[in-house]
């Protein structure tokens, strides 16, 4: 008799002896859920009926092949079924469908899975969370990643989790780093040739960042890539990526680094979006965030790699490949949190090359070359840039764009047929204050304060770029700051939601908007789509924001055309 | 007090799990099996021995002896236990707190931490801050982030401290000792109070020691 059959029966004498005294315990309802095949996510980009990524497919477009809900239907879309969550919190997930299961996840890493079709739930996990998180901006969850029979979660107390797909059990769970040190995941991890990839959060807290890789089956760490290098300086950069000057003084920093050397242990970089794969390569792409502390440059001397910049590591081994950094030591948190995205772009001399991009908080959008990292072109800015890189003073100095940029952590989606990349942005004037202090031990640590002017508009906007051009092709401005992100469907349709509880379709070509749903909460998280039985859904989170403090609610809508 | 009930008479033992006929063997059999799985329960809990010294000074029924001393009953669990570690290594310094950090044993650190956050809350009936100096709480709140770490409500997570319902003059107090750093051991907050007015400061104490919430509002997450 093997062990787990031993323990079944003493359980089941136990059982017996107890017989009388009733335990309330509910009937555990399985997910019909199939198993994800690498050749399912590697076809991602043309299946009709799932979602399987966070961003739609490994190139990360967010462009649903589904036509069904198109320009001339969208005006008749309605809700299909409300689900609410236990947990009324700033929501950010990205739903994923697999074959009819649908898996949300919400604030404080609870995970549902439910009935595509009719919002049922199937089961529920709520993570026990360990007394130590340490997060800046929420206690966010940006959704799971699936593959083979398990789902996948990365945690505030920074745990990688597998569960069972079917039953929401946990297959295994691992410690990707050490929370108190100011390490916390928001991110939905990517699932890919057997491995499950992860970045970190915790630029504000003095970590050293990294991308790591698991094995899927085990839990066992595969690879690790620090974000900075041993030697994090540089080349003295005296401009970004757009020739702007950053006023550093690179004496003083070269004096300081003498005196206390190479701050790469402490200097931050943390990576809070999903990489692309460049399934052909066998590369990943991704960009890395704001140096610690956010506005005190004089405790990290040098260009501070690789942090504000593009990079890309071998999917086997996670070895370095190449890197493009956008803002040498950046003293705004003007950094690179929205995902890439892999593109076919026009090059500098009009030849079709791999790229890749994304839009930065300066409100950029950045196409690069996926060869050798190196820039192609930046976009017009999509939003002020009054007074950018403006240094710092200990009273306040003001300046567009403010900390949250541009674009924020929300992901862009491209249109390939239309040659247009979509991005939210945010327009909040803040002033930029510096305080020097040494590295806490995991705490916050943003060597001052950037604050929101209460007397001033805030506002936002929606734009779609030409990434062949770096042209804006057209722009809708939001009476509040965007955050949240795009889909675009081959219906020639573009959703996002806003703060306010407003979901909108946009003519993709033109900007219209052709359709409006209030939610009732702020939509600010990425809308997903799937069909079932041949009928195309377009699924998205309705719970506000922590961030920006935009209305909070617990809703999954799911909308459809009858 | 409330707390866990530590010690049951027979009857209300009998009472609580319906215990079968007494001559049935299955009684036997389900004492045992409730004795082993209640651990502890016939032995007094080490931790809340060890916490009655914070009675001295955070009360008996969570309600401080002074008002600059802060309510711990139901603070959250991380943060407590984060205090107590800097407290304990000399990067939170404080008179009277200090001495006694310095005489736990490290192992009883989260414990205590945990016991004190499984508490209630007190209702210190402190008054609701008048609609404009909760305007301009909200205001400065929002300017330099405060829900981003303490959330909606105030009520914090994990190593963020709950805010709402905290004595009034121990959040203006910590407030300004974040100001001038006298409290070290998080200087990101001494960055956010120093961006932060002295009007807004007065005004956030009053509005956040009226801010009574029981239960979170947000979701049954613990």
């Amino acid at each position: 008799m093997s062990s787990w059959k031993m323990t079944g029966a003493l359980v089941g004498a136990l059982a017996l002896s107890f017989a009388g005294w009733t335990l309330a315990q509910a009937e555990p309802k399985g997910a019909p859920a199939s198993a994800v095949t690498q050749e399912q996510l590697n076809a991602a980009a043309k299946d009709e009926n799932n979602f399987l990524h966070t961003n739609g497919n490994y190139d990360q477009t967010r462009y649903f092949p589904g036509k069904q809900i198109n320009t001339s239907n969208v005006g008749k879309l309605h809700p299909a079924w409300i689900f609410q969550t236990e947990v009324k919190e700033s929501m950010e997930t990205t739903p994923i469908v697999v074959n009819g299961v649908m898996y949300v996840t919400t604030s404080f890493d609870h995970v549902y899975a439910l009935n595509a079709k009719t919002g049922e739930e199937y089961w529920h996990y709520k993570h026990a969370m360990g007394p130590v998180t340490t997060y800046c901006c929420g206690p966010n969850n940006r959704g799971v990643a699936v593959y083979d029979d398990k789902v996948y979660l990365a945690t505030l107390d920074a745990k990688l989790v597998a569960l069972d797909a079917k039953t929401g059990s946990v297959v295994w769970q691992t410690e990707i780093a050490d929370p108190t040190l100011g390490y916390s995941e928001t991110m939905a991890p990517t699932a890919v040739d057997g491995k499950i990839l992860i970045g970190t959060n915790g630029g504000e807290y003095g970590i050293r960042g990294f991308v790591k890789a698991y094995d899927a089956k085990t839990g066992k760490l595969v690879w690790t890539f620090d974000t900075s290098p041993e030697n994090s300086v540089g080349v003295w950069a005296t401009t970004d990526a757009t020739g702007k000057d950053l006023h550093r003084d690179i004496a003083a920093e070269k004096a300081q680094l003498t005196k206390t050397g190479d701050p790469y242990k402490t200097v931050g970089g943390g990576v809070w979006q999903n990489p692309s794969i460049d399934l052909a390569t066998k590369r990943i792409y991704f960009v890395v965030g704001n140096p610690s502390p956010d506005l005190d440059g004089s405790v990290r001397p040098g260009d501070n790699l690789y942090t504000e910049s593009l990079v890309s590591v071998d999917l086997d081994t996670g070895k370095y490949v190449c890197h493009f950094q956008y803002i040498p030591h950046d003293l705004w948190d003007l950094d690179d949190t929205s995902p890439t995205v892999l593109v076919n772009a026009k090059d500098k001399d009009g030849n079709v090359v791999p790229a890749v991009i994304h839009g930065g908080k300066t409100g950029h959008v950045y196409v690069n070359s996926r060869k050798d990292c190196s820039l192609i072109r930046f976009s017009e800015p999509m939003v002020s840039q009054e007074g950018m890189y403006t240094l710092p003073t200990a009273e306040g100095a003001r300046m567009l764009p403010g900390a949250n940029g541009g674009v924020e952590w929300s992901p862009m989606a491209v249109n390939p047929e239309l040659g247009l990349t979509y991005a939210v942005n945010l327009h909040q004037p803040m002033t930029y204050q510096v305080q020097s202090s040494p590295y806490p031990g995991g705490k916050l640590w943003l060597g001052g304060a950037f604050k929101v002017i209460a007397t001033e508009a805030s506002f936002g906007n929606v734009t779609a770029v030409d990434y062949n051009t770096g042209k804006i092709k057209w722009q809708v401005k939001t009476p509040l700051p965007m955050m949240g992100g795009p889909l675009t469907t081959a219906g020639g349709l573009m959703f996002t939601g806003e703060g306010d509880g407003w979901f909108r379709a946009y003519d993709a070509a033109t900007g219209k908007v052709l359709w409006s749903f209030f939610a009732g909460a702020g939509v600010n998280a990425p809308p997903a789509s799937y069909a079932i039985d041949g009928k195309q859904y377009i699924v998205v989170g309705a719970g506000g924001n922590t961030q920006i403090d935009f209305k909070r609610g617990n809703n999954i809508i799911a909308f459809t055309t009858d | 007090m409330e707390g866990p009930v530590l010690f049951y008479n027979g009857t209300e033992f009998e009472a609580m799990f319906h215990l079968p006929d007494p001559t049935s063997t299955k009684r036997a059999v389900l004492l045992v099996a409730l004795l082993l799985m209640s651990g502890s329960a016939f032995a007094a809990d080490p931790i809340e021995e060890k916490a009655k010294i914070c009675t001295a000074c955070h009360g008996e029924t969570g309600v401080p002896q002074l008002k600059t001393t802060p309510v711990i009953w139901g603070q959250n669990e991380g943060y407590l236990f984060l205090q107590l570690r800097d407290l304990q290594s000399g990067a939170r310094k404080n008179e009277l707190m200090s001495p006694i950090a310095a005489t736990l044993a490290k192992e009883d650190l989260l414990p205590l931490a945990g016991y004190f956050s499984k508490l209630k809350w007190p209702n210190l009936q402190q008054p609701e801050a008048p609609k404009d100096v909760a305007a301009k709480a909200q205001s400065a709140a929002a300017s330099v982030g405060c829900p981003g770490c303490h959330l909606h409500h105030f009520q914090g997570d994990g190593s963020t401290a709950r805010l709402a319902g905290q004595q009034r003059e121990y959040l203006q107090k910590t407030m300004v000792d974040f100001r001038n750093r006298t409290r070290g051991n998080n200087p990101g907050m001494s960055d956010l109070m120093n961006a932060t007015s002295s009007d807004d400061l007065t005004a956030l104490a009053e509005y956040l020691a009226g801010l009574q919430i029981d239960q979170y509002l947000g979701s049954e997450h613990r």
